[in-house]
């Protein structure tokens, strides 16, 4: 029987050798801890010019507009928008403002104990409506482009399908629409659980406890390998900033109002009805056939909490004629950090909704006047027979 | 032969019964003479007049009560029915106790008898990426127990004025006490991974000695070590065991919560600052005003 073996003097060698390369490793790693380190996120000049409650609404200007329609960002109530900004090279933000279109984003704020009866029909009908409003006014257009991330996504899938004639174009992005999959972890546990009980309990949703589920949708790598990777790279200055930029925003959560959380556990994940047209926002169905204007709806191939299965429904069940899907090889936030998605994404929804803007400026009413449905509807007719 | 000794017997009991009368008569004497036996201090010094006031005299009031109600109940006691009465109540108590020891005990010896047969269980072979014969019976019996010897005692019906209070406090403490084991099921779940990768690996590195394939870089352990986790990891959140217990510990959790902030509330309303509850009134109205506000805004809009 012949002798296993171990090469014990190769392995003590090793580890002598990685004791020196620790030692050193560590010598550069206090440098660059120590030192000053560049992990401000969310840089981009920006200006507050509407604020309602909580909400605010930062408006980013090109250097030179090209686009005359304007596009509102919204995103979703759970981590902050600040991720669409994350630094410069990997922002969305930039890459719409050099590509000349104008930009509002909403800025849910944090939501306090007093907003635990907010609901998704406050959040779709109350603020987003006011804010799309008012771009409107500014702009004297009476449709702007939409764009939403996630759970803003389907918000903006429930504006457009009850206000479609103030939307022109509408972009989704990772959002949920089919909640009737088990191919996400989230869609297993929220079906299986009463989480939608633990907003009433505690005010509202809070955000460490959505943290920590997070975290345990896979443990071994975002709790053990992501760490393990941070040590093993801290004298690399670049990749702590980075590092500590996504760490920045990825625990930056606000709660969720309580009255908001319960409707899209219930409505969404467990009745799945905002694809079947049936989920009813204070009264109101939300029909997505009235979802009528172009429809570019982009989705990870590998995104573990919104897998393509629950975003790729939505095409098939709006009533717009022009639609795409777009399936990127990324996961749910690659799409908008990773350096690859960069060069994809973004200069592709601007000229997605360049080709959509239609042929010349909308008209709209007095500026002191919001926009009346008739006039609307009269308009509506005026630019239908010109096209 | 046999009733010979069983009247030795009782005769014994009643001389013992007998014995223990005198000495209560004794005793009662002894201590009934005592006050009128102590010197009075105001003769002994004879400076100033026997004071019908003033503590001392009190005081002198309180020890004849007190020795007048001990005399009574000697004379009450060394009445015979009185005593075996007395002899009675006092064999109760340690029935009393047996019963309540049994019964912990006998908790104790079925939690002894499972974690016996787990640790046979750890000697044997672990199948990898394998959740059926996760151990939550441990934690399923201990509930059981819990719920069957325990429980209840939370939820005797309470009296008095401050019944409600007392209800709310125990109820409070019963829904920790379930959350403390549904969460300890969950925190051991988010174990079994770490053991059952740690097993495969063994394994794993067995085969690799073997083969003489071993490696002197630590990085590929970690790699190969990461990678059995989180396979593992995959495997436990999408298994309905698991699904089961998160609902089980988010349900109880909740439960909890609420009990205790009903508790809370009944400890916080005594003092002078306003509480959640409180808040969460006019919160609510707020609400509905600024949405009444909103919509008659909207409304006057359009109308102009």
């Amino acid at each position: 029987m012949s002798q296993t073996k171990i090469p014990v003097d190769l392995i003590l060698n090793r580890l002598a050798e990685s004791t020196e390369e620790v030692k050193e490793k560590v010598q550069k790693a206090s440098e660059v801890l120590l030192g000053s380190l560049e992990t401000d996120i969310s840089q981009t000049p920006n200006e507050i010019v509407y604020q309602e409650d909580r909400v605010k609404v930062k408006y980013y200007k090109p250097e030179k507009i090209k686009h005359k329609i304007p596009l509102l960002v919204v995103y979703a109530l759970i981590n902050r928008e600040t991720m669409l900004d994350l630094q410069p090279g990997r922002s969305v933000i930039q890459n719409f403002l050099e590509s000349g279109m104008e930009v509002y984003m909403i800025d849910w704020g944090y939501p306090k104990r007093k907003d635990q009866f907010v609901t998704i029909d406050d959040h779709v009908n109350g603020y987003m409506d006011n804010i799309i409003d008012f771009i409107r006014k500014k702009h004297d257009l009476a449709k702007i482009n939409l764009m939403g991330i996630c759970m803003g996504g389907s918000f903006c899938v429930m504006y457009s399908a009850l206000h479609p004639e103030k939307i022109k174009n509408l972009v989704t992005t990772v959002t949920p629409t089919n909640f009737d999959t088990d191919k996400g972890l989230l869609h297993i546990w929220m079906k299986n659980t009463l989480a939608e009980k633990m907003g009433p309990t505690y005010g509202n949703m809070p955000a460490d406890i959505m943290n920590l589920g997070f975290l345990l949708l896979n443990p071994a790598r975002l709790i053990i390998d992501k760490y393990v990777g941070f040590f093993e790279n801290m004298d690399n200055k670049k990749f702590v900033e980075n590092f500590v930029r996504m760490e920045k925003w990825i625990f930056d959560s606000p709660d969720v109002p309580a009255a908001t959380f319960k409707q899209f556990i219930e409505d969404c994940y467990k009745k799945n009805l905002l694809i079947q047209s049936k989920l009813e926002l204070n009264g109101k169905r939300v029909d997505l056939k009235k979802i009528t204007m172009p429809l570019l709806n982009f989705y990870g191939k590998y995104d573990h909490l919104v897998p393509p299965e629950a975003c790729n429904l939505l095409t098939k069940m709006v009533g717009s004629q022009d639609s795409e899907d777009i399936c990127l090889d990324t996961g749910h936030i690659g799409i908008y950090v990773s350096s690859k998605c960069q060069k994809e994404f973004a200069p592709k929804i601007s000229k997605w909704l360049k080709e959509r803007e239609g042929d010349e400026i909308t008209e709209a009413v007095a500026k002191t006047q919001p926009l009346k449905k008739n006039s609307v509807k009269k308009y509506q007719k005026k630019i239908d027979a010109k096209q | 032969m046999e009733q010979q000794s069983d009247q030795n017997q009782e005769k014994e009991t009643m001389d013992m019964t007998k014995m223990f009368e005198m000495w209560l008569k004794s005793a009662m004497n002894f201590w009934g003479n005592m006050p009128r036996m102590q010197p009075d201090e105001n003769m002994m010094f004879n400076f100033f007049p026997k004071q019908q006031k003033g503590s001392s005299y009190q005081a002198q009031q309180t020890w004849d009560r007190g020795t007048k109600i001990a005399g009574a109940l000697a004379a009450m006691l060394s009445e015979p029915e009185n005593l075996d009465a007395m002899f009675k109540a006092t064999d109760t108590v340690p029935e009393f106790i047996m019963k309540i020891s049994r019964q912990v005990w006998e908790g104790y010896f079925e939690a002894q008898k499972n974690w016996t047969e787990r640790a046979v269980r750890i000697g044997k072979h672990e199948k990898a990426y394998c959740f059926d014969d996760l151990d939550q019976e441990t934690f399923q019996m201990l509930r059981e127990i819990y719920e069957k010897e325990f429980q209840r005692y939370f939820y005797i019906p309470q009296i008095g004025l401050t019944r409600f209070y007392q209800e709310r406090a125990n109820k409070a403490v019963d829904k920790y006490n379930l959350f403390q084991t549904s969460l300890s099921e969950f925190i051991y779940m988010f174990y079994v991974p770490m053991e059952k990768s740690m097993a495969v690996m063994q394994e794993k590195i067995k085969d690799m000695l073997e083969k003489g394939e071993i490696s002197d870089n630590y990085k590929e352990y970690y790699s190969m070590w990461i990678k059995i986790l989180e396979g593992h990891y995959m495997k436990l959140l999408q298994s309905p065991e698991y699904s089961q217990v998160m609902a089980k510990t988010i349900q109880s959790l909740v439960e909890y919560r609420s009990a205790r902030d009903e508790m809370m509330y009944d400890i916080l309303k005594n003092l002078p600052i306003p509480t959640n509850r409180d808040m969460d009134e006019l919160y609510k109205e707020f609400y509905e005003l600024k949405k009444k506000v909103r919509e008659l805004s909207r409304k006057m809009e359009e109308q102009k």
